[in-house]
C-alpha cells in the first residue's frame, strides 16, 4: 500500500475524469450482453477470449472497478501529501487510540478495557460502550500484514483504511446496482460514489471513522438482501445477517438498515407481491441477524427492549400471519376462514396492548433521544441541546445537497422515476430507500452519508438509460440493417444524429463537470485534518499552525503523568489520544450532567468555577482562543452551548439570557454583558490579550475572529495561573492553583511590616570587636614572618 | 381445531357486516407516487426541514452606505445557513434539472411526430443547462 502510494498520487489528476469517462463508453457495450459476475476469472480469459463479447465485457468490468478504485484512492490522499499520514479531527483519535490498545494488548484484553483517563472520576467501560468493527478490522489487517512480515505500523493502516474501503464501496454499488438495473448502470453508480464529495468527507486517508468501513457495510448488506429476496435461497439470506452483522459491529447506523428492511418486506405486503421467497429470506435474515447483532457488548440486548428494533419483529410477525393465511386458505373452506378472521384481530390487538404495556412499565426503551429527534425535529432543540450542539446535527440546507451531489442532485430524480415506471420487489426497494434517506439527509447533515449512495446508484441508473437511448440509436444508424424491427418510418422520425451528438456531448460536459467539481471539493474542503490548520498567503505561501500539537505534546511532556485536563468535550479526545492525560469529558458525550458541570465551571465567574474545578480535581484547564489568528472554530462562538447546556442542568445558577446584551446580542466588546466579560471562559480567552497589539492600525486587545477589541481588558486571575500558549495563541493552557497558592494575602514591599522577635538578648560585642573575629587568627604584623602554626 | 379458533365466538356475534374497499382507494399509479416523491424532493433539497427548526427570514436584508434597506436574496459566505427563498429557487432548479432528464427520455415515445421530438429535446437540453449553470452561480455566490 504505501509503496504505491507516490505512483498513484501523480496520477490523480487524470484518473477521475478518466474513470468516468470510460465507464460512459462502456455502458454502450454492456446493454448486449454481460457477465460481469466473472471478474475474477477475467485475467485467465483476457488473452483467449478478449475477442469474444462476453470476455470482452468482463474485462471492461474489471478495468473500470479498478479505476475507479484507485481514482477513488487516489483522490482520497490530498491530506496526507499536503501534511503528513495523520489521524484527523476529534473521533478518529479514539478509534486509533482504542486500535493501538487492542493491537498492543489483545482482543479480550481490549473488550475488558477500562479507561480511567476518560470521564474522570468515572471512568469508562471502552469495551462494552464502542463499536467494535472498526477496531477488529485494522487490527486484523495489521495481524495479516505482520504475519506475512510486513512491518506496517498500525497508524498507517488507519489512515489508509477509509480510502481503500471505499473502493470496496464502490465494488458493492456496483453489484447492487446490478441487481436492480443493469451492468452498465452499476458501472456508472461505481464511479460515482467512488469520488462523489457526500462520501469523500467521511472517508479521506486519516478520517478513521465508523462510517468509513460502514457504507461498504451498508451497501454490502442491501445486495445480498435484494439478491435473497430474488433467490429466495436460505443461503443469501443466512450471508445477508452475517454482512448486517459486520454492520451492528461497526456502525450505530445499523438502525437504518433493520428498518428498512422490515419497511420493504412490508410494502411489498401492501402491495401484494407476497412470495415464498420473501418469506424466507425475511424470516431467515431476522432471526440470524437478531441474534447475531446481540452479540456485540454494546448493543446487547437492545434490538428486543429498544422500540427502534420494534418495526422488525412486527414485520416477522406480520409476515408470519401472512404466509399462515395464505396457507389456511388453501386448507380451510370460506366460512372456516371467517372465525380465522377474528382470532387474528384479537391475537394483533392484545400483542398491541402487551407491546404498549412493556413500552410504559419500562421493559421495552421508548426511542432515545438521537432517533427522537429524527421524527420531531424541534425537540432536539428544545430537550436535548447536547444533540443540538454539533454542528453535523444541524438540519442539511440546500447548499449542502448541491456541494456534495452536485449533477447527481438532478439525477436522482430521473433514476427514481424509472424505478417507479418499471417496478419490481427490488426495486421497491430501492425506492424506500431513496425515499427514507432522502429524508433523513433533511434532518441531519451528518446524514447525507446515507443518502450519497443511493443517489449515487439511481444516477447510475438515469445516466445508463440516458446514454443508451441516445448512443444505441446512433449504432443503428452506422449498421442499419441490424434493427429490422423497427419500422422505416420510425428511424425518419427520430432526430438526426448531430441533435444526438450535442446532448451526449452534453452530457459528457456536465460528467466531467462533475468530476472537476469532486476534486476541487475534496481538495479544498474536506481535506484538512483539522489539527493542522494551514493559511496561505497572497503569493502562494503556505503557513502551517501547528498549535494543537504543540500545546499537546507541551501536556504530555511537562504535566504529571497522572494530571486531569478540564477542557470543552470537543478536545477530549485529542488530549486523550495525544497528550496522554486524563479528561473529564470527551467526544463521547454519553453523560449530560458531566459535561453540563464542565460547562458551569466555563461559564460562571472565577471563584464559582474555582469550586466546581476543586471538587472535580482539575490540574489543568484547555482552552482554544482564535481571536489572535482569526480562528472561528475557537471556545468562545461555542459558549453559548456551553452555557445553554449548562443551564439545562443547573437552570438557577445559569441563565442563557444573562450572557447577552439588552438588545439580544452577544458580544465580547464593553458593551457586552458583564456576566459574558467575568466569566472563567472570557477570562481565560482574554488574558493578557488586552496588551497585545496586532498591527499597528488596529487597537490592543482586537478580537480578529469576532471583529471586535475586547471589553475587559486588565483583570488578574486569582485562582489559576497561565502555564503554556501556544505560538499563535491557538491553545491555552493554564494551571489551577492549590488553595495555599492564592490564601496568602499579598502584601506590597512598602507595606509590608517584619516583627522581629522582641527579646532581652544583648549582643556581646563591643564596638571594638564588632567586625567579627576569627579565634586563632594569625596576627599579622609588618616587617616579620608569620609564626608557622605548629600543629 | 375447530373448537380452539370458536372459542372467542362462543360469547362474541359475528356481525353481518359487508366492508366494500372505499372507491377513491385504488393502487395510486406510477406517475401520481412519483409527483409526491418528486414533491417531496423538491421540498427537502429546499432545506425544509431547516426552515422549520431554524425559522429564517424568507429574505434577508441590508442596509447599504446610503442608509437604504436592500433585500437580499442569498445568506452570503455562510454555507449551513439560508433563507427560505433561496432554498426554494436552488431546489427547483434541481428539479427543473431532473425533469430535464425525464424529457430527454420521453422524446423516444413512437407516437411524436419529428418537430415535437426536436423541440422537446430541445427545452429537455435547455432546462438541465439552465438549471445547472444557475446551481453553479449560486453556489459560488455562497462560497466565502
Amino acid at each position: 500500500m504505501l509503496s504505491n502510494k507516490s505512483s498513484l498520487s501523480s496520477q490523480q489528476q487524470q484518473l477521475p475524469s478518466s474513470s468516468s469517462s470510460s465507464s460512459s463508453s462502456t455502458s454502450s457495450a454492456n446493454a448486449k450482453v454481460m457477465f460481469p459476475d466473472k471478474r475474477s476469472t477475467t485475467k485467465q480469459m483476457k488473452s483467449s477470449t478478449l475477442t469474444n463479447a462476453a470476455g470482452l465485457s468482463s474485462l471492461i468490468t474489471f478495468t473500470v472497478l479498478l479505476l475507479a478504485w484507485i481514482s477513488g484512492f487516489a483522490s482520497r490522499l490530498f491530506a496526507v501529501i499536503r501534511f503528513e499520514s495523520i489521524i484527523h479531527e476529534f473521533d478518529p483519535w479514539f478509534n486509533y487510540r482504542a486500535t493501538a490498545y487492542m493491537v498492543q494488548h489483545g482482543f479480550y484484553n481490549f473488550l475488558n478495557w477500562f479507561d480511567e483517563r476518560a470521564w474522570y472520576p468515572l471512568g469508562r467501560i471502552v469495551g462494552g460502550t464502542v463499536y467494535p468493527g472498526l477496531m477488529i478490522t485494522s487490527g486484523s489487517i495489521h495481524y495479516i500484514l505482520h504475519s506475512l512480515n510486513i512491518p506496517v505500523h498500525i497508524r498507517d493502516i488507519c489512515v489508509f483504511l477509509a480510502p481503500i474501503f471505499s473502493g470496496l464501496t464502490a465494488i458493492s454499488t456496483y453489484l447492487l446496482t446490478k441487481e436492480i438495473w443493469s451492468a452498465g448502470a452499476g458501472l456508472f453508480a461505481a464511479c460515482f460514489i467512488a469520488i462523489v464529495p457526500g462520501y469523500i468527507s467521511r472517508s479521506v486517508a486519516g478520517s478513521y471513522d465508523n462510517e468509513g468501513i460502514a457504507i461498504f457495510a451498508l451497501q454490502i448488506t442491501y445486495y445480498l438482501w435484494v439478491k435473497s429476496v430474488k433467490t429466495g435461497s436460505i443461503f443469501w439470506a443466512s450471508i445477508t445477517a452475517l454482512s448486517y452483522f459486520y454492520m451492528v459491529s461497526a456502525w450505530g447506523g445499523y438502525v437504518f438498515i433493520i428498518n428498512l428492511i422490515p419497511l420493504h418486506v412490508f410494502a411489498l405486503l401492501i402491495m401484494n407481491r407476497f412470495s415464498n421467497r420473501l418469506f424466507t429470506s425475511y424470516s431467515t435474515f431476522y432471526v440470524l441477524g437478531l441474534l447475531l447483532s446481540m452479540q456485540i457488548p454494546f448493543v446487547g440486548f437492545q434490538p428486543i427492549r429498544t422500540s427502534e428494533h420494534m418495526a422488525a419483529s412486527g414485520v416477522f410477525g406480520l409476515i408470519i400471519f401472512v404466509a399462515a393465511f395464505r396457507y389456511l386458505r388453501t386448507v380451510l373452506t370460506k366460512s372456516e376462514m371467517k372465525y380465522f378472521g377474528g382470532v387474528v384481530a384479537v391475537t394483533t390487538t392484545m400483542l398491541l396492548l402487551i407491546l404498549i404495556v412493556l413500552t410504559y412499565t419500562g421493559v421495552v426503551a421508548p426511542w432515545s433521544g438521537r432517533f427522537y429527534s429524527l421524527w420531531d425535529t424541534g425537540y432536539a432543540k428544545i430537550h436535548i441541546p447536547i444533540i443540538a450542539s454539533v454542528s453535523e446535527h444541524q438540519p442539511t440546507t440546500w447548499f449542502s445537497f448541491f456541494f456534495d451531489l452536485h449533477v447527481l442532485v438532478a439525477l436522482f430524480p430521473v433514476g427514481l422515476w424509472y424505478c417507479i415506471t418499471h417496478v419490481n420487489d427490488e426495486r421497491v426497494f430501492v425506492v424506500l430507500y431513496a425515499i427514507s434517506a432522502v429524508y433523513f439527509a433533511g434532518v441531519m447533515v451528518r446524514l447525507m452519508l446515507t443518502l450519497t449512495p443511493v443517489v449515487c446508484m439511481l444516477a447510475g441508473v438515469a445516466v445508463s438509460r440516458l446514454v443508451e437511448l441516445f448512443l444505441k440509436e446512433e449504432d443503428r444508424d452506422g449498421n442499419g440493417n441490424e434493427s429490422n424491427e423497427e419500422s422505416e418510418e420510425e428511424r425518419e422520425r427520430s432526430p438526426g444524429p448531430n441533435l444526438r451528438n450535442v446532448i451526449v456531448l452534453g452530457m459528457l460536459m456536465l460528467l466531467m463537470m462533475f468530476t472537476v467539481h469532486c476534486t476541487w471539493v475534496t481538495s479544498n474542503a474536506y481535506s484538512s485534518p483539522s489539527i493542522v490548520l494551514a493559511s496561505y498567503s497572497n503569493d502562494g505561501g503556505r503557513a502551517i499552525l501547528d498549535d494543537f500539537r504543540e500545546a499537546y505534546y507541551w501536556l504530555a511532556q511537562n504535566t504529571a503523568n497522572d494530571a486531569r485536563v478540564m477542557s470543552w468535550w470537543d478536545y477530549g479526545y485529542q488530549i486523550a489520544g495525544m497528550a496522554n492525560r486524563t479528561t473529564l469529558v470527551d467526544n463521547n458525550t454519553w453523560n449530560n450532567s458531566h459535561i453540563a458541570l464542565v460547562g458551569k465551571a466555563m461559564s460562571s465567574n472565577e471563584s464559582a468555577a474555582y469550586d466546581i474545578m476543586t471538587s472535580l480535581d482539575v490540574d489543568y484547564v484547555l482552552i482554544i482562543f482564535g481571536g489572535m489568528i482569526g480562528y472561528s472554530g475557537d471556545d468562545i462562538n461555542k459558549f453559548l452551548w456551553m452555557v445553554r447546556i449548562a443551564e439545562g442542568e443547573h437552570p438557577q445558577d445559569i441563565r442563557e439570557s444573562d450572557y447577552f446584551t439588552e438588545r439580544g446580542e452577544f458580544r465580547v466588546d464593553s458593551e457586552g454583558s458583564p456576566t459574558l466579560l467575568n466569566s472563567l471562559m472570557y477570562k481565560l480567552s482574554y488574558y493578557r490579550f488586552g496588551d497585545v497589539k496586532i498591527d499597528y492600525r488596529s487597537p490592543y486587545g482586537y478580537d480578529r475572529t469576532r471583529n471586535a477589541e475586547i471589553g475587559n481588558k486588565n483583570f488578574q486571575l486569582t485562582y489559576l495561573e497561565e502555564a503554556y500558549t501556544t505560538e499563535h495563541w491557538l491553545v491555552r493552557i493554564y494551571r489551577v492553583k492549590k488553595p495555599a497558592e492564592f490564601n496568602r494575602p499579598i502584601i506590597p514591599i512598602s507595606e509590608r511590616v517584619i516583627t522581629r522577635r522582641a527579646n532581652s538578648y544583648v549582643t556581646k560585642k563591643t564596638s571594638r570587636r564588632k567586625r567579627g573575629v576569627i579565634k586563632g587568627r594569625p596576627v599579622v604584623i609588618k616587617g616579620q614572618r608569620p609564626q608557622r602554626r605548629t600543629t | 381445531m375447530e373448537c380452539v379458533y370458536r372459542l372467542p365466538f362462543l360469547i362474541l356475534e359475528v356481525p353481518n357486516l359487508k366492508l366494500k374497499r372505499p372507491s377513491w382507494f385504488v393502487k395510486p399509479s406510477a406517475m401520481i407516487v412519483f409527483s409526491f416523491i418528486l414533491l417531496s424532493y423538491f421540498l427537502v433539497t429546499g432545506g425544509i426541514i431547516y426552515d422549520v427548526i431554524v425559522e429564517p427570514p424568507s429574505v434577508g436584508s441590508t442596509t447599504d452606505e446610503h442608509g437604504h434597506t436592500r433585500p437580499v436574496a442569498f445568506m452570503p459566505y455562510r454555507v449551513n445557513g439560508q433563507y427560505i427563498m433561496e432554498g426554494l429557487a436552488s431546489s427547483f432548479l434541481f428539479t427543473m434539472g431532473g425533469l430535464g432528464f425525464i424529457i430527454l427520455d420521453q422524446t423516444h415515445g413512437p407516437s411524436t411526430p419529428k418537430l415535437n421530438r426536436v423541440l422537446l429535446i430541445c427545452v429537455g437540453f435547455l432546462s438541465i443547462l439552465v438549471s445547472f449553470t444557475a446551481c453553479w452561480i449560486f453556489m459560488k455566490m455562497k462560497l466565502p
